[in-house]
């Protein structure tokens, strides 16, 4: 019988560590920050509402504390019930003290306990004492002069204390968005920023990812706050979500089945939160999860009067303290978010809502960040969740329109119900859905055979044709189209939200970039992609019907170069494909789309590779016909290669070329010009890069000698007669083209072997 | 007789003290190509009136030195001069041809065939 691990004891983590999943990487990354070898490392954790993320810091706490030999976890929330500055400063310092002296003696029971600083100082170890002793005195004598910045900084100073005594801590800070509804003198959130920068010791500085960044900072930006990491923590992936609905169900003895199990996780958006209340209310209630109606009487019940009813209702007494104001913001709210895309304008806001301007910037700023409302320059946009949407309509009804209680019961009931098929529909296209966005955001100047962009093409030859002869096929093409380089992407919606009417947000997608290397007004082009479904090939006026709604998107946000890029899974019909010719756009079917992608994930491995053994490099001082030895160089690859005497003369009038274009146009500084040579199965490609300036293309082109009627270069002397570089090398190379870097000119040179 | 130029990758036989043979170098670049237009120039100006280009042993000759030899071809028109490219190797041969510079010079084989492409079509010296 296999020998029984014993459970890990909780020590402030409120889930048994088993059951917390899907915070692998985080919880990792936080427990690195208190190994000595990591240094001084703070980081700012930015957490989406109902995250978990107090779980994820007390989880961590728990697994260091039981860790010995590393630093001493310290975990502190600030909480709403402070009050004052100085109130949180002086339960820090005393938290810290204490969560110290529990690691110290490895006594987690300690860690509840709340004694007081005098007492700690008989719980203290004998080498601490001196130092805390110190430390105590000097706090209790700046309360006696009633000091409140000196108390601040000697609370938040606790740590760089021990770790001048060489005993290092990891102290996470937790909720430190509510820092700013603090009262006193001293605005605490950049006090504890200051903190974290100078302390000398790892912090870590969590919150509401809408309002850290700004309360961190506060009226001034603090030196350093920049340079600390940001981690940021979403939802649950699904999958995470689906293992802790499980997870959670069987230790609490709540049955589930599969299709409730993923309702769960969509109607609660992952959310570790909320999922853990509504599972526990399950154990607590004695009901099953085995039914969309068992989960939507739960649900519905929790929204009445559970966890998550208290949860939320505390929140919206946070941001309206006042009944009166409270039923006003529910009256807005709900009636924003009945209204098309949730907004409103400002002013219906504030007249609705009665309050003076300061008041009203208040409540948008927790609104804001709360996550349920955002403030534009003239409307408000209303932003809640699925779950918040409900709980803003069973309060409104509630509390504003005074309805009965059965009554609003019963309508959420049945409402929820009815919309469950529909939760889960969502859910099941989104997950089918192609991701053209995510597919644009990875095109980076490649070049694709085009029979991957143009339906026709591809139906005429590779339909029906197995997928080894059409990978080898497309690698034979000879047409190709070059991408742009895609430097945005993002649901079409956003851009134009009528679209939102008419497809998923994740099935249309607009993507900003450039079609050539240069960064400059001209190479600006937008593509516009969408997914079309049509269970067969979509037919002509399927089509047309999609190519005017991207050209109105493109029209109705004033995109003046804009590609279109349609989708259809099985293709599209003759007609079809032939207006997208017409209307010069782009279609494929969703095998041409596999194709592509696995194509830009061979070309970003490629790119990532790192020397590989058949690429060879070297880097040339420019000047003092450097040129030879790099054209030498090839020379011997391009034997071994094989290449025919003649192509290999002309690969080395390409390269001399190149060099000298590198030397001549850069005006680099650092006088260098970095070759490298690939063998690529039967092509040599050749990477010549230099920094300094970055020669349009144009310039190289636009130099090309003309020719006067005799046959004669036209120019004034040898300076007219200059600029044949790039000409010769396109006609000596098979493929050249310009790569797209930062600084100066990267020139890529193709030659083949048997062409 | 031709006239040869020395200098390490350029030298001439004297020949007629009409006819000079520059030979260029293993690789026509910028200061190359200024070296045979230098030299082309000075002969040009001490009455030759006849010039080969040798380029046996030429390896490589870059954009820019094509667009000196352009130059040379130019001066060698104004002054009346007559210029022949000799033992231009497959490759450079069409890198002129790509260029244009093979509709403005003549080519020949070898030094020896150009000297005498030069002699045939030379004028009959006006009596001394």
């Amino acid at each position: 019988m296999p020998a029984k691990t014993p459970k890990a004891r909780r020590i402030l983590a409120r889930t048994a560590p088993e059951l917390f999943v899907g915070r692998g990487e985080i919880s990792r990354e936080l427990a690195a920050l208190a190994s000595p070898k990591t240094g001084q490392q703070s980081v700012v954790l930015l957490a989406a509402p109902q995250a978990g993320l107090s779980e994820l810091l007390r989880q961590n706490f728990d697994e260091l504390f039981r860790q010995r030999g590393g630093a001493t976890p310290i975990y502190f929330a600030f909480t709403r019930s402070d009050h004052a500055t100085t109130a949180a400063a002086r339960r820090f310092l005393q938290g810290f003290l204490t969560q110290l002296v529990a690691h110290r003696r490895e006594d987690a029971t300690l860690v509840a306990a709340s004694p007081t600083l005098r007492a700690l100082l008989d719980l203290v170890a004998p080498s601490d004492y001196e130092w805390v002793e110190r430390l105590i005195q000097t706090f209790e004598r700046a309360v006696g002069e009633g000091d409140e910045r000196a108390i601040v900084r000697i609370c938040f100073g606790a740590p760089q204390q021990a770790a001048a005594r060489g005993v290092r801590t990891l102290v996470m800070l937790d909720d430190v968005h509510l820092v700013e509804r603090l009262r006193g003198e001293v605005e605490l959130g950049p006090e504890v920023a200051h903190a974290a920068v100078q302390s000398g010791t790892p912090f870590v500085l969590a919150g509401l990812r809408r309002r850290m960044l700004d309360i961190l900072n506060g009226t001034a930006s603090l030196v350093g706050l920049d340079s600390l990491r940001k981690i940021h923590l979403d939802k649950l992936k699904d999958a995470d979500a689906r293992a802790l609905v499980e997870d959670l169900a069987q230790r609490h003895g709540v049955a589930v089945n599969d299709e409730t199990r993923d309702l769960v996780v969509q109607q609660l958006e992952s959310s570790p939160y909320l999922i853990t209340a509504l599972v526990e209310a399950a154990k607590t209630n004695n009901v099953e999860l085995k039914s969309f109606r068992d989960f939507q009487s739960l649900y519905v019940d929790e929204l009445m009067g559970g966890r998550v009813h208290r949860r939320f209702g505390s929140v919206l007494e946070e941001i309206a303290p006042s009944v009166t104001n409270r039923r006003s913001l529910l009256r807005v709210l709900h009636e924003s978010a009945s209204n098309v895309g949730g907004k409103s304008p400002v002013e219906v806001w504030m007249k609705r809502l009665g309050i003076d301007a300061v008041e009203f910037e208040r409540v948008m700023r927790l609104l804001h960040m709360h996550e349920l409302a955002s403030f534009h320059a003239t409307f408000v946009e209303t932003t809640p969740g699925h779950v918040w949407r409900d709980f803003l309509r069973i309060s409104y009804r509630l509390q504003v329109a005074a309805e009965p209680r059965a009554l609003v019961v019963a309508d959420t009931l049945v409402e929820t119900l009815k919309r469950a098929p529909r939760t889960m529909a969502r859910h099941y296209r989104r997950e089918a859905a192609l991701n053209l966005g995510d597919l644009m955001q990875r095109f980076d100047f490649d070049r694709v055979p085009a029979s991957l962009l143009r339906y026709d093409r591809f139906a005429r030859v590779y339909r029906g044709v197995a997928r080894d002869e059409v990978l080898a096929g497309l690698e034979t093409e000879t047409d190709l189209i070059r991408l742009p380089q895609i430097v945005h992407a993002a649901s079409c919606a956003s851009f134009h939200p009528p679209m939102s009417q008419f497809c998923d947000e994740e099935r249309c997608a607009v993507a900003h970039g450039f079609d050539t290397t240069s960064y400059a007004d001209a190479n600006e082009v937008v593509w516009i992609a969408a997914e079309v479904e049509s269970k067969l090939e979509a037919g002509r006026a399927l089509t047309e019907l999609w190519l005017d709604r991207l050209e109105q998107v493109a029209h109705g946000c004033g995109f003046e170069r804009a590609r279109f890029w349609l989708v259809s899974r099985e293709g599209f019909s003759a007609d079809a494909a032939e207006l997208l010719n017409e209307r010069e756009a782009f279609g494929s079917c969703l095998e041409q789309l596999e194709l592509l992608s696995a194509r830009l994930a061979r070309e970003e491995g490629e790119g990532a590779r790192i020397a590989p053994a058949d690429e060879f490099a070297i880097e040339l001082p420019m000047g003092e016909d450097t040129e030879l030895i790099a054209a030498h160089t090839v020379e011997q690859i391009a034997r071994r290669m094989e290449f025919q005497p003649e192509a290999i003369n002309q690969i080395k009038t390409a390269l001399v070329e190149a060099c000298i274009n590198a030397a001549e146009h850069s005006l680099s500084t650092e006088r260098k010009i970095y070759n490298r040579f690939r063998v690529e199965g039967d092509k040599l490609v050749i990477t010549v890069s230099s920094r300094g300036l970055s020669v349009p293309m144009t310039v190289y082109e636009n130099g090309a000698a003309s020719t006067d009627r005799n046959g004669r270069d036209a120019g004034e002397g040898a300076k007219g007669r200059r600029g044949w570089g790039l000409k010769l090398i396109r006609t000596l190379m098979d493929v050249v083209e310009f790569d797209r870097v930062d600084d100066g000119t990267r020139l890529r040179m193709t030659k083949y072997l048997h062409r | 007789m031709s006239e040869q130029l020395s200098g390490p990758t350029l030298a001439g036989v004297p020949c007629d003290g009409e006819i000079a043979v520059v030979r260029a170098g293993d690789y026509v670049n910028k200061l190359s190509g200024q070296r045979i237009e230098r030299e082309c120039l000075l002969r040009m100006e001490g009455g030759c009136r006849a010039l080969v280009i040798d380029f046996k042993g030429t390896e490589l000759v870059n954009s820019i030195g094509v667009s000196i030899l352009l130059g040379v071809i130019d001066m060698a028109e104004q002054v009346g001069a007559r210029l022949v490219f000799s033992n231009v190797s497959r490759h450079t041969v069409k890198l002129f041809e790509l260029l244009g510079l093979t509709r403005l010079v003549a080519l020949a084989e070898s030094e020896e065939a150009a000297l005498a492409t030069l002699k045939e079509f030379s004028p009959t010296p006006s009596g001394h």
